[in-house]
């Protein structure tokens, strides 16, 4: 912490240089054409007003959403996050997102490799810690949202497009995506019951239906369990009881697994009597599905991924 | 020892216990994370009630409690026999470490591609018995196996150095993390029932052995010099009786994870009872293991429902009170 510390330290001269010609530019700017001044934009962060320049060219991206919003919107981050429980991007990304150099997983980030990408904006998860936030900001604006996981999904993300000058199109995906849950729910058989857990051979997690896959699902006509929607603001239950297994039991079963070996915990989860017993299993409607999309994605590109998933399982 | 002036008969104590043991068997049936009420779960128990009852008191808390009560005999067993072959009142297998050399060794199984339900059994007690022996050459060592403390010092950074290996390899390969947070936390619910299978031999195995060393341990607590007096061979009694240690808790842990402080409780309320002498203490600790395994396993499922504890936190809350007490005795008696 305290090398990477002084590393930041060290490279600010330079910065403020460049900062310094920057400034110089922007007045000169200013004097000529006016109007290109207002490009550069204040945005209201977690911690506060920041100011970020337009048209970023070096994009760090240390939030799920953020990676998902950047490659939505056609750009390309230099650097971004191992998934959760994976050493590389996310699985559904990976094809769009090739080159992006890992800079830390989720729970660490590392400083010295988010410097060494000579970042001109970050993009950072709700929640970031202050300690992290102070360095970060000194190599770049960093923008951190406070728009909870269990936020609408479409507002998630919705100031990062702001911070890349791109909410226009933004919206424009979203309204993509929101018509496409429109058909879809035409194809579904309505009031089916839904949960999506994590499993663990000691009982599983309920997972949310507040986050984005159970809002999707839910705009899709289908129903949350109790356990799930009365979550809050928590992303997912603590390990239940194999007693209270009953309580996950819905018509259909999405077993969310976060490092791609789906049929691994399938068979796992089916050593445990208590699993078979549940009707989805019963009726063959558990189902693995990819935990980097469903349980930690959140985005319109991990909506698509859903709605892909949810379209070739359910759709009549 | 005037404290210990208060002693039972070993048959009396034995007889309390093993009632006691009824007992908590009785209510790990009837009581449970699930909606169940006392009553229904009463009728399942005697086979009547909905399906789901039936399933949820016979398949998941029948073998729940069945390994309690093989895991507490094990570590209450290992526990006490250890305590007096390194003459010390707070040896406890997951104090020293040796736990965690067991699931450390099934962990590093697992990264290596190691899945078979049975070789872990295999695995977790080779790794026992690294640690076993490591507590012994520790006790070998000037000034440690002189301080019960400094041996606890010594226990404790053994484990944060399998910890921190632990670390690295969760590190290195994140995919492994699942299962391996499974073998490194204690919890009886949901392991598999092919574990009492294995569990049953282990601590046969194990209890025989630690059984045939009980009268040299009983000499050794006199001093090595009247042990050999007495025709023994301290050295030999000792590796013998760690290895069956080694033997109950690597059983122990590849049945239901490492759970520290259940060997401290255990002999420290068997020899209040009994007496210090390991002859008399260890059958009483074979019955009161049980006792607190099952009553730390009926807490955990009740403190946090509909969700569970893991039973390493309540021995936990249970034994460091009694850790400190020890500690804190003047008197701490060299075995």
């Amino acid at each position: 912490m305290s090398l990477s510390f002084s590393r930041a330290a060290h490279l600010r001269p330079r910065r403020s240089l460049s900062g310094l010609i920057a400034t110089l530019a922007v007045a000169a700017s200013a004097l000529l054409a006016p109007s290109v001044q207002a490009e550069s934009k204040t945005l209201d962060t977690a911690f506060g007003p920041i100011t970020v320049k337009p048209d970023p060219q070096r994009i760090v991206t240390l939030d799920e959403g953020a990676l998902d919003t950047v490659l939505a919107l056609g750009l390309k981050p230099v650097g971004s996050l191992a998934a959760r429980g994976g050493t590389e991007l996310p699985n559904y990304l990976q094809s769009i997102a090739k080159d992006v150099a890992i800079v830390g997983t989720t729970r660490e980030p590392n400083l010295e490799a988010i410097l060494s990408q000579r970042p001109d904006l970050i993009l950072a998860p709700p929640g970031l810690e202050k300690r992290v936030y102070d360095i970060l900001s000194k190599m770049a604006p960093t923008v951190v949202s406070d728009v909870p996981v269990t936020a609408p999904w479409a507002e998630r993300n919705a100031l990062y497009a702001k911070a890349l000058g791109k909410e226009a199109e933004m919206a424009e995906r979203v309204a993509q995506v929101e018509a496409r849950i429109a058909a879809l729910r035409e194809r579904i058989e309505p009031g089916q019951s839904f949960s999506i857990v994590r499993w663990n051979p000691q009982g599983p997690l309920a997972m949310s239906s507040h986050l984005i896959t159970g809002q999707i699902l839910t705009q899709l006509g289908l129903q949350s369990t109790q356990v799930a929607s009365e979550l809050g603001e928590r992303p997912h239950s603590d390990i239940l009881s194999l007693e209270n297994l009953g309580s996950v039991d819905a018509d259909w079963m999405f077993i969310a697994t976060l490092n791609a070996q789906g049929e691994a915990t399938l068979a796992a989860a089916r050593q445990q009597p208590a699993f078979n017993r549940l009707n989805a299993v019963r009726n063959d409607r558990a189902v693995t599905v990819d935990g980097q999309v469903w349980s930690s994605g959140t985005g319109v590109l991990a909506a698509e991924r859903i709605l892909d998933d949810v379209e070739r399982i359910l759709a009549k | 020892m005037s404290k210990m002036s208060a002693r039972v008969p070993v048959r009396r104590a034995a007889l309390g216990c093993a009632a006691l043991v009824g007992l908590l068997m009785l209510a790990s049936m009837l009581f449970g994370a699930g909606n169940l009420t006392l009553l229904e779960s009463f009728q399942a128990l005697l086979g009547h009630g909905s399906e789901e009852n039936l399933f949820i008191v016979h398949e998941l808390r029948g073998p729940r409690t069945l390994l309690a009560v093989l895991v507490g005999i094990a570590l209450g067993a290992a526990g006490t026999v250890m305590q007096a072959a390194t003459r010390n009142p707070l040896a406890e297998p997951g104090l020293l470490g040796v736990s965690a050399g067991a699931s450390f060794a099934v962990v590093l199984a697992i990264y290596f591609g190691a899945d078979t339900v049975g070789m872990h059994f295999g695995i977790s007690v080779l790794g026992a018995l690294a640690g076993c022996f490591l507590v012994l050459l520790t006790t070998q060592m000037r000034g440690a196996g002189a301080d019960p403390v400094r041996l606890v010092l010594a226990g404790a950074a053994f484990s944060s150095i399998l910890i921190a290996i632990t670390t690295l390899i969760l590190l290195h390969d994140q995919r492994t993390a699942d299962e391996i947070r499974f073998w490194v936390i204690g919890a009886l619910g949901g392991r598999p029932a092919s574990n009492l299978q294995w569990a049953f031999p282990g601590l046969l195995i194990g209890l025989l052995i630690v059984g045939f060393t009980a009268a040299a341990l009983a000499a050794l607590s006199l001093g090595e010099k009247v042990a050999q007096g007495l025709g023994h061979r301290p050295a030999y009694t000792r590796i013998l009786a760690m290895t069956g240690v080694a033997v109950l808790v690597g059983t122990a842990t590849a049945a239901a994870g490492p759970i520290v402080f259940a060997g401290l409780i255990v002999p420290y309320f068997a020899r209040r009872l009994v007496g210090p002498d390991v002859r008399r203490a260890l059958p009483i600790a074979m019955l009161i293991g049980p006792v607190v395994l099952l009553l730390s396993d009926i807490l955990s499922r009740l403190a946090v429902r509909p969700y569970e504890l893991p039973i390493g936190v309540v021995t936990a809350c249970i034994g460091a009170p009694v850790l400190i007490a020890v500690v804190r005795n003047q008197r701490l008696p060299r075995l």
